[in-house]
């Protein structure tokens, strides 16, 4: 085994990184010598994972044109080999790494927008689960409403941007010119989730951002009411929490409201 | 003969998104589908949803690209778990990988490349093959890849290797006759020579695809239309095995489906100029 061991780690090394002591394993052909030949394995590796990049961050890649794309794509694949055997999971470092990675930090935006991307086609084929219903919710009996908590459906995913990356994908994805970009005064929410067996995505206002937040922690309707008073005035508090509510049933994201189980019980003890 | 061969499933396609909505809306003349595992080795949503409706209307096969079974990295057991998942929501009738190997040291290159031809190698394929049809509880098919190098310590031909595989392990093979003839032009051997030199009551399945032509040496690409030369070989595939359920295989650069149709009914009429034949040489 040692000799198939040391020979695949020979073949890797002459791929990765451009090693040569694997021609000495190969043989020329009668047509062509061994360096063309292994070059085919060589310059496969980097077209390949490129194109799965590009693939997965069309999007990004048509907002940075294909040279500045190249140069990500290449600067990715030479920091992260794929570690996985499904290549659908090879660019998921892809946000973080432009985010953290010079020149490509410079322009936030660019790792905002392949975030945003990536959760899109993360919803896209994310757990199914069967959204809840607004006659689901109606069935519940008002009284226990502060007592509600909510799961969200799981193929949501938040993201906070501080660009307008958001406006940028949505002019790119309808083929219009993208807006100039921008930091964003105060930055903002954006809620990526699947309904209907499509990606959507929502910017999310400062106020339904935090209730968003703090449903997704189990915090029951009644708190988040006082919460939604407390951010913006307790004057129709609670009618904007109901639709925000109203609204997150309605788009299909949330999976399950139900009871929250100590204040039941709690209710129940009260009660006698 | 060997028992519980699959049966012959007659001309299938690779299923790919871009045909999906034409052939659920419509009745192409696909008579089974060849799905990529990896594709559908994901949560849920739309594809899974898709692959499901597939599954209803046409017999399907599984057909892997990373199971790497002749890495010398340990099985990785999550894949297999995913695999033998998916086979439990496709029933398949069967599930094949390519003879290869795709990375070791926790790097998968995801491409397939080439073993050399050695006693070590080949006992150490048989052993894992014998330990992912135990894991799946199922025979494995597997597939002769493209290759550009040989080794110089090969002891022996691919066709020997690939044969003494399929005898040791006890697996199915898919004889991927672009393959085999992109392998004999790089590498200088006949392709009839492994034709011959391949168990016949191992082959369940033929994959057809297109290359490029580099002059000196052939590349596997599978985003061109299948060429005159590959079409012959197939004659001599089907005089030779007899019927053996076939696919045409494109992987990039994926034209219409009337397109790929067209291939597919040419590969049938070869089959049947070759069954008619025979038969011809049968009476006389």
């Amino acid at each position: 085994m040692a000799s198939l061991k040391d020979l695949q780690a020979r073949f890797q090394a002459g791929i990765v990184s451009g090693n040569d002591d694997v021609l000495d394993d190969v043989k020329d052909s009668e047509r062509e010598n061994r360096r063309v030949l292994f070059g085919v394995y060589r310059n496969a590796y980097v077209l390949r994972l490129a194109e799965i990049l590009s693939n997965d961050y069309e999007i990004t890649h048509g907002y940075v044109g294909d040279e500045f794309f190249d140069k990500l794509a290449r600067a990715y694949i030479a920091a992260h080999p794929s570690d996985k055997k499904n290549a659908r999971w090879f660019g998921r470092h892809l946000p973080d790494f432009a985010r953290k990675t010079e020149p490509f930090s410079g322009h936030r935006e660019i790792a905002e927008l392949a975030a945003l991307e990536k959760a899109l086609a993360d919803a896209f084929d994310g757990p199914d689960a069967n959204p809840v219903t607004i006659e689901e919710l109606a069935a519940i009996p008002p009284e226990d409403w502060s007592n509600l908590v909510f799961t969200p459906h799981p193929t949501t995913i938040r993201l906070s941007c501080i660009t307008n990356a958001a406006d940028i994908w949505q002019a790119l994805n309808n083929d219009n010119p993208p807006p100039e970009a921008f930091k964003l005064p105060e930055g903002q929410t954006v809620l990526v989730w699947r309904h209907d067996l499509t990606s959507h995505f929502r910017p999310f206002d400062a106020e339904e951002a935090m209730m968003w937040i703090e449903a997704s922690k189990g915090v029951r309707f009644g708190v988040l009411c006082e919460m939604v008073a407390t951010f913006a005035g307790a004057d129709d508090a609670e009618v904007r929490a109901a639709t925000y509510l109203k609204n997150w049933i309605d788009t299909g994201m949330l999976a399950c409201v139900s009871l929250d189980s100590e204040a039941s019980d709690l209710v129940l003890g009260t009660a006698h | 003969m060997i028992d519980n061969k699959p049966p012959y499933l007659g001309f299938g396609l690779g299923l790919r998104p871009e045909h999906y909505q034409e052939i659920l809306s419509g009745e192409p003349n696909v008579d089974w589908f060849e799905v990529l595992s990896e594709n559908y080795m994901i949560p849920g949503g739309q594809p899974l949803r898709i692959l499901d409706q597939i599954c209803d209307r046409y017999p399907v096969v599984m057909h892997g690209v990373s199971l790497s079974i002749a890495s010398t990295a340990p099985l990785d057991l999550d894949y297999l778990t995913g695999l033998k998942a998916l086979a439990d929501r496709v029933n398949p009738k069967w599930i094949s990988d390519h003879l290869c190997w795709t990375g070791v040291h926790g790097v998968n290159l995801h491409d397939l490349l080439p073993i050399p031809y050695t006693e070590e190698a080949l006992e150490h394929v048989v052993k894992r093959v014998g330990r992912v049809q135990d894991f799946l509880g199922r025979r494995l098919t597997l597939e002769n890849v493209s290759s550009y190098v040989t080794f110089n310590e090969s002891e022996m031909t691919e066709w020997e290797f690939v044969s003494e595989v399929a005898k040791r392990a006890d697996c199915w093979l898919l004889f991927d006759v672009n393959n085999v003839y992109v392998s004999a032009f790089n590498h200088g051997f006949s392709s009839s020579d492994f034709l011959h030199g391949v168990p016949r009551d191992r082959v369940v399945q033929f994959h057809i695809a297109g290359h490029s032509h580099e002059e000196t040496h052939i590349i596997d690409t599978h985003d061109h239309p299948v060429c005159s030369e590959v079409w012959d070989f197939y004659r001599q595939a089907v005089a030779h095995f007899g019927p053996v359920s076939t696919m045409i295989e494109r992987d990039d650069n994926i034209p219409p489906l009337a397109e790929l149709l067209g291939e597919l009914d040419h590969a049938r009429k070869i089959a049947r100029e070759v069954q008619k034949s025979s038969q011809v040489i049968a009476a006389e």
